[in-house]
């Protein structure tokens, strides 16, 4: 009777250029092959458990976790080992997960450092040991012997050894070596396939690994590759030919005896939280009867009291409490250390979030869909993402790992896979192809061609000649596409446990120092149910919390977030001119652009406006449809009272994300699974996700329901177009807060406004040259750097409130010296540089940084002097050794020239980025280098569809992917920004200019859409060279 | 003093247009292949300059061609350059990367006067086709100055040349960056400027490292340099653009570089008999030719005609890069062919050489074969038989315990006739060669043939059985 099989020894790609499969790869062969179990055995690692595991939930075969390892060291007299270790129990799992931290956290990021002392010393007494003894060409007999004893002393019964058959030269012997050494130690054998890849056909990839892995080309690999390509999954009829029997009946055997599943891994939340004498749920129903007193003093909604009610049900059916304990318990940190925070995704679509201050999307206002939060038959733990203010989330996740410690706390990973430039230049680079002519060839792709005509780009591009060689490359590239490369740390995904971490998953070291990583993604967390905090970082809460406080020291008393005015109409009215510079989400150009054609005049207009400059509506073609009906323009209808509900409130346009998943249901009869398929293919689509397989079903249910055959195809569209930046209306609502109170303070306290803003940087889309401009056309008066009068921060001062720049934005200036400027700083200021330099305490570097920003006018005439006097200072260097001090008599002060109007403006850009003087357009103006150019004020006047001619200095160029071939230029003049858009065409025939020119001469065609003016460029000229003429050619030059 | 200088601003780039003139946009490219080196005029054109990433370079000009070089490539042409300045100037010294000085006004006499020195330099630069900015200064960092910012002027008038320096912007002056910040950050623009600053002041100010820096472009401190001197061997590169398919498209700059070695020996007053030709190729190994005369030799045409024959015997293997042409051993003309005295100066690199030629005379060259290892697992690609070269040391490779393998491989395996006696071991598979389009995949036994002898059977994926080899 023929036995089973158990593959005990496979390498997945998690074994970084070694294994050839994916786990769900291997785990799927196993199944077809009809083995009984398989084991995935990466090197020192378990990240590949989840994937195969996902693959394996339902099946008959049965999932093993081990590791393979590989010691630094050998017992005394033996060889050093190599062996795999199996998880016989959830305990033994523990064990492993235990040993793999060890040998991770003691090594660089992706290595490992394990030794036998390890071995000895940690407990390992649920696991079962596969030895795989040295070859001879590694280790004599006698050494490999005295290993095999070590190991038997370490895991008495629970040692086997295992024996492969690969076909190679020397196997033979091999097998000699490992029958005689399981007599001696007496020991059963078990079969292995020593497996690194799922199908034999893998094996050019598994080459070219080898290669890489190696520094080397396939080619020149030599030894380096495997003899043949045996090391893959074989079928049970070849395996009883290859081995005897018993072999085959030890691995069924020891497979039995491993009896641990992933799937059994439970989460256990931090019990911290939860006084003595109170269980979780009455404790969550306690503070969330607080919130709701908070929230709603005037008495809860009874439809927030039902919604709450159904809620706390359902949490506490699926044992959630936990979890928003937790969350409950940073966020209210955050809050006690004023550090605004703001949760946003789908849990703004919970009213218990909303009551215990994670969320700030008020549910008497907005209607939830708590089912996209939590669901019974999703069967997925929540997802709470909780934003805090950029300059201080450190802040919290110290708080995170000081409060649960670092034994129980630690990141997310983020698995960086292989994308196709990756991939092109790796398989290129194992194929020996010339590395410039590959980095030319990336380079003249266009990637936002589909995914399929990178190919044709490329052989167009003339990488070979040969038919048969871009049919390997090409191969080779699109399976090694979405190949783990390494594990980096997700950007604030935090795993929180209740016992020892490591016990439930391998934490290894991450790049960044004092981070420590678990070996597992965000999708491994889901596939296996266990729950993770998000802790990101918003640039945008610091600075309004600052500008709250700013606005607070103006009146006088605190002021927060929730006593900004709702629905101001001052704010709604600059905001539909386009006047928003600085305003969380809304001020890119295509926002910028968008505003004054949606007009927004209520929170939910915010909401949307937010949500529609995105790839999703954009290709979906929605957005010219809602502005129409928006407007009036065109009649609001729905095809039936389902597709009414979904569309209602965005007048039949889908824009959100939700609304189209919900659309395929109500429009293409998807059930509620395919639904969620659905939502999961849109999410990975941008890695690896394909959508195709949806279009048919999507387009044909609506045509069958009776839709326009032209909606569906639209519909389609914005579904690709969301994949991977799906824009939840959730997320929108959480984000249109932010826009409201940032655009109140900027209509409403603009000095508050860009003071915080310029504090707050490097954040949001514009530089601090273009935000100090913005405030000056706002009526904000800026005074420069002073060492008489500012402090590091940008500051309001008088009763004016005039914003005094502060020492920050002297580029390269030692914060500590700027701290030291302000605090040692005498009654009636400093009187002269060497008081400066002896009370601040500060180094030469710091003085002339300081003169080079012209900070100190009340005691130097001009920057030129101030820094010759500083420069006196310093020690002569020594001496030439033919020359006497005598020669370093010093002479009185020599005289410099006094600086020009251009001088003083380029040093103050070379110094702060920025300058307060004139414009340098207006110098060039003035000299009369730009005779027939038009300002961007003059543009507003001018009449459209006529030649124009603008310049500026360049502080943009982009290439959005939602506008074919189409480069947006940027130019700043005194006036303002002028909008210049460039075609494919024009662009091509003036590169140079184009990519170049820091000053750029544009004639063109000014055109206008209401409010909004564009320059369509035509003729592109460099000025660059008159930026350096500037200060030779000024009018005051002496 | 006077010294003159030679600048050559993209000494690479006329490197490749002399070996292959092309008119469209050139850059060179660092090893890695990630920024730009040098750009021609065309490139420069459609902006793209040196220090720019290679990305924005192609961004510029999407029909760029690209040449990747060796670090150390830049420094054997300026040694070719020293090498023909050498014979007009005595004194001349080195300033890499892309500088040469030349002490002259020992020269006037000799020459009849600057301007003529002038025209013979810029002369022989056309000869050779290369782009170099001349210059002439009374003190080497004068001339360096000038002629770095293409200034140059043909004059030995100490006060004009002192006033064109003064004239050049601070950044070209060759100043430290610390320095020349600090000096700009004073609103000074030009070196004249400089120069009026007090001596005293500039030195405790900025740096006396400045000071002594300033005072040698003025000649108020002596800047003595150390003459260079000439290499012993002769080694020539030609880089190609667009890759050369025939032997014809080499000849163009072999001639050049065979002309250049005839002018080369005959200044040296010295002959040879061995050249060594390597042909440099995209994706696989060199190709080494070593062309031998009859006799001491010199002359351009016969060592032409000779390579001409070499080369029809062995057709390219592939597309052509690059090409090398060294000389290594020279002979006195007149100096009689043996050893010396006692015999013990012969090492034992000649003792080979000696024999392989000896060898090579009799058997005729074709006959003469080098077996060395290969590391790939197939078996007919596990050896290679070389031209003999130089006794050669293996290349390092992992320790691996070789195979049992027969000692005589069949040139290709023929069909097995017969079933074998007795199966002794296997299989054994070998499966490889995918990539370069000799894919094998087989399993091998060594087996006994009825006829009693020990062969190294296999069979392929077709079923086929095969011979491969004979055991002893």
């Amino acid at each position: 009777m023929a036995t089973g099989y158990a593959e005990l020894f496979c390498f997945s790609n998690f074994t970084f250029l070694t294994g050839a499969s994916h786990p769900h790869e291997l785990a799927e062969r196993a199944l077809e092959l009809g083995y009984n179990a398989i084991a995935i055995t990466d090197a020192c690692s378990v990240a590949g458990i989840p994937r195969a595991w996902a693959a394996l939930k339902d099946s008959p075969v049965k999932l093993i976790t081990g590791s393979w390892f590989e010691l630094e060291d050998a017992h005394p007299g033996g060889a050093a080992p190599r062996f795999i270790l199996l998880a016989q129990s959830r305990k033994g799992y523990g064990q492993l997960c235990q040993l793999i931290t060890t040998g991770r956290r003691r090594a660089e990021k992706g290595q490992y450092q394990l030794f036998t002392r390890d071995i000895e010393t940690q407990e390992l007494d649920n696991c079962l040991c596969l030895w795989l003894p040295p070859a001879s060409s590694a280790a004599s007999y006698e050494q490999a012997e005295v290993c095999g004893e070590w190991l038997q002393r370490l895991f008495e019964q629970r040692l086997r050894i295992g024996a492969t058959r690969t076909l190679e030269a020397g196997e033979e012997q091999q097998l000699a070596r490992v029958r005689k050494l399981a007599d001696q130690l007496k020991l059963a054998i078990a079969a292995t396939g020593e497996v690194h890849m799922h199908a034999r056909e893998r094996q050019p990839l598994q080459d070219v690994l080898t290669a890489l892995r190696h520094h080397s080309t396939v080619e020149n690999a030599g030894h380096c590759l495997f003899q043949n390509g045996e090391r893959y999954l074989r079928p049970l009829p070849v395996l009883q030919r290859l081995f005897p029997q018993a072999w085959l009946q030890e691995t069924v055997n020891i497979a039995n005896s491993c009896r641990f599943e992933p799937g059994s891994l439970r989460y256990e939340y931090p019990p911290d939280l939860v006084t003595k004498g109170e269980t979780p749920a009455a404790y969550l129903k306690r503070l969330t009867r607080d919130g709701e007193r908070r929230r709603y003093p005037g008495g809860t909604p009874m439809k927030v009291q039902a919604l709450i009610r159904k809620e706390l049900g359902l949490i506490s059916e699926l044992n959630y409490e936990h979890y928003f304990l937790t969350i409950h318990d940073i966020v209210a940190f955050a809050r006690s250390r004023g550090i605004l925070c703001q949760g946003r995704g789908s849990a703004a679509n919970s009213a218990v979030c909303y009551c215990l201050g994670i969320t700030e999307v008020n549910p008497a206002k907005v209607e939830l869909l708590f089912e996209r939060f939590i669901s019974k038959d999703r069967d997925e733990p929540p997802d709470i993402d909780v934003d805090f203010e950029h300059q201080r989330r450190e802040e919290v996740i110290q708080y995170i790992y000081q409060r649960y410690g670092r034994e129980r706390a630690a990141l997310a990973a983020t698995v960086i896979r292989y994308r196709p430039r990756s991939a092109i230049r790796d398989v290129g680079k194992a194929l020996g192809f010339d590395a410039a002519l590959v980095e030319k060839l990336l380079d003249g792709i266009d990637w936002r061609d589909k995914a399929t005509n990178w190919r044709q780009q490329i052989l167009d591009k003339g990488l070979t000649r040969n038919p048969k060689v871009a049919d390997q490359f090409f191969t080779l590239v699109n399976t090694i596409l979405g190949f783990p490369r390494h594990l980096s740390q997700h950007v604030g995904g935090f795993v929180i446990s209740a016992g020892p971490l490591a016990e439930l998953v391998p934490v290894e070291n991450a790049a960044m120092e004092g981070r420590t990583v678990i070996q597992w993604d965000k999708d491994d967390l889901e596939s296996l149910g266990l729950m993770k905090v998000d802790v990101l970082a918003l640039g945008m809460l610091t600075a309004i919390r600052k500008a709250l406080a700013l606005i607070s020291e103006e009146k006088g008393q605190t002021f927060t977030i929730q006593d900004v005015p709702q629905e101001d109409s001052a704010t709604y009215a600059m905001l539909q001119k386009g006047d928003s510079i600085g305003v969380f989400q809304v001020e890119s150009r295509a926002q910028i652009n968008m505003l004054p054609r949606l007009k927004p005049e209520t929170y939910y207009d915010l909401v949307i406006e937010v949500a529609i400059v995105r790839p999703g509506p954009i290709q979906g073609d929605m957005v010219h449809p809602y502005l129409r009906r928006k407007h009036g323009l065109e009649a609001v209808d729905y095809p039936n009272d389902a597709v009414r509900q979904v569309l209602e409130r965005t007048l039949g346009v889908p824009i959100f994300q939700e609304q189209v998943i919900k659309l395929a249901m109500v429009a293409a009869g998807f059930s509620a699974g395919e639904a969620d398929k659905l939502r999961r293919a849109m999410a990975a689509w941008k890695s690896h996700g394909d959508l195709t397989p949806f279009r048919d079903k999507l387009i044909s249910g609506m045509l069958e329901r009776g839709h326009d055959p032209d909606f569906a195809e639209r519909l389609y569209q914005q579904i690709c177009g969301f994949g991977g930046y799906g824009f939840p209306e959730s997320h929108a609502a959480s984000f249109a807060l932010l826009v409201y109170v940032s655009a109140w303070i900027k209509r409403h306290h603009p000095a508050a406004f860009y003071c915080a803003l310029l504090n707050s940087q490097p954040m949001g889309f514009y530089s601090p040259s273009q935000l100090v401009q913005d405030a000056q056309r706002h009526q904000v008066t800026v005074l420069p750097p002073d060492v008489n009068h500012s402090a590091w921060e940008h500051t309001l001062q008088g009763k004016e409130k005039h914003l005094r720049l502060g020492l920050r934005i002297i580029q390269g200036l030692s914060s500590s010296g700027a701290e030291r400027i302000h605090q040692n700083r005498p009654a009636n200021g400093y009187q002269s540089a060497a008081e400066l330099r002896a009370r601040a305490g500060l180094n030469q570097r710091d003085m002339e940084l300081l003169a080079g920003a012209n900070a100190m006018p009340g005691f130097t005439s001009n920057r030129h002097q101030a820094y010759w006097q500083l420069l006196e200072h310093e020690e002569p260097a020594e001496l030439f050794a033919n020359e006497t001090m005598a020669d370093y008599t010093p002479e009185p002060c020599h005289l410099l020239p006094e600086p020009t109007e251009g001088q003083n403006v380029l040093a103050d850009y070379s110094s702060q980025g920025l300058t307060l003087q004139r414009h340098p357009l207006a110098l060039l103006r003035e000299q009369g280098h730009l005779r027939y150019c038009l300002t961007a004020d003059q543009l507003k006047a001018t009449r459209p569809g006529i030649p124009v001619q603008v310049a500026g200095l360049v502080t943009g160029r982009q290439r959005p992917g939602t506008a074919s071939g189409v480069t947006f230029v940027t130019l700043e003049d005194e006036t303002g920004n002028i909008n210049v858009v460039v075609w494919l065409d024009t662009a091509r025939r003036q590169r140079k200019p184009l990519l170049t020119a820091r000053l750029l001469h544009v004639k063109g065609i000014i055109e206008k859409e209401g409010d909004i003016v564009h320059i369509m460029a035509g003729k592109l000229s460099d000025l660059s060279h008159l930026i350096n003429a500037l200060p030779v050619s000024s009018r005051d030059f002496h | 003093m006077l010294w003159l200088y030679l600048h050559f601003p993209h000494l690479l780039l006329d490197h490749i247009h002399r070996n292959q003139p092309s008119t469209g946009a050139l850059a060179i490219v660092d090893g890695a292949g990630y920024t730009v080196v040098q750009a021609c005029p065309n490139a420069r054109d459609l902006g793209i300059e040196a220090g720019m990433r290679l990305k924005t370079a192609l961004g510029l000009a999407p029909e760029l061609s690209i040449m990747r070089t060796e670090a150390r490539q830049e420094a054997w042409l300026l040694e070719d350059q020293a090498r023909w300045l050498y014979r007009y100037a005595a004194h001349i010294t080195l300033s890499p990367p892309d500088g040469i000085w030349a002490e002259v006004s020992s020269l006037q006499k000799l020459y009849g006067g600057l301007p003529s020195i002038w025209q013979t330099v810029e002369q022989a630069l056309a000869e050779r086709k290369l782009n170099a900015w001349v210059a002439i200064g009374h003190t080497p960092q004068a001339a360096q100055l000038l002629a770095r910012a293409g200034k140059g002027e043909c004059t030995a008038d100490k006060h004009h040349i002192l006033t064109s320096v003064g004239s050049l912007p601070l950044p070209a002056a060759g100043f430290d960056e610390k320095s020349c910040t600090r000096l700009q950050r004073l609103g000074l623009n030009t070196l004249a400027e400089v120069f009026a600053l007090p001596p005293t002041e500039l030195a405790r100010r900025l740096s006396p490292e400045l000071l002594a820096m300033v005072q040698k472009i003025q000649g108020t401190r002596p800047d003595p340099k150390a003459p260079w001197q000439p290499p012993h061997s002769f080694r020539q590169k030609a880089d190609f653009i667009h890759e050369v398919e025939h032997t014809e498209g080499l000849l163009f700059s072999l001639q050049r570089i065979l002309s250049e070695l005839e002018e080369d020996l005959c200044w040296r007053q010295q002959d040879t008999d061995t050249l060594l030709l390597i042909l440099q190729h995209r994706h696989q190994q060199a190709t080494r030719l070593r062309i031998r005369t009859t006799g001491p030799e010199h002359r351009a045409e016969m060592f032409l005609k000779l390579i001409r024959l070499k080369l029809d015997q062995h057709p390219l293997s592939a597309p052509v890069t690059g090409l090398i042409l060294a000389v290594k051993h020279f002979t006195g003309r007149e100096a009689p062919l043996g050893r010396d005295l006692l015999g013990e100066t012969e090492d034992l690199d000649e003792a080979w050489h000696t024999l392989i030629s000896r060898l090579q005379a009799r058997l005729g060259e074709q006959s003469l074969k080098r077996l060395a290892a290969r590391a790939d697992h197939r078996p007919e690609c596990a050896w290679s038989a070389s031209n003999p070269g130089k006794p050669g040391k293996p290349r390092p490779q992992a320790s691996v315990t070789l195979p049992r393998r027969p000692l005589w491989l069949l040139k290709a395996p023929r069909p097995l006739a017969q079933p074998p006696e007795t199966w002794h071991s296997g299989p054994e598979r070998i499966s490889g060669g995918w990539w370069d389009g000799q894919r094998v995949h087989r399993d091998y036994y060594i087996a006994q043939l009825p006829g009693g002898e020990l062969a190294w059977v296999f069979r392929d994926v077709q079923g086929g059985w095969f011979i491969h080899g004979w055991f002893g």
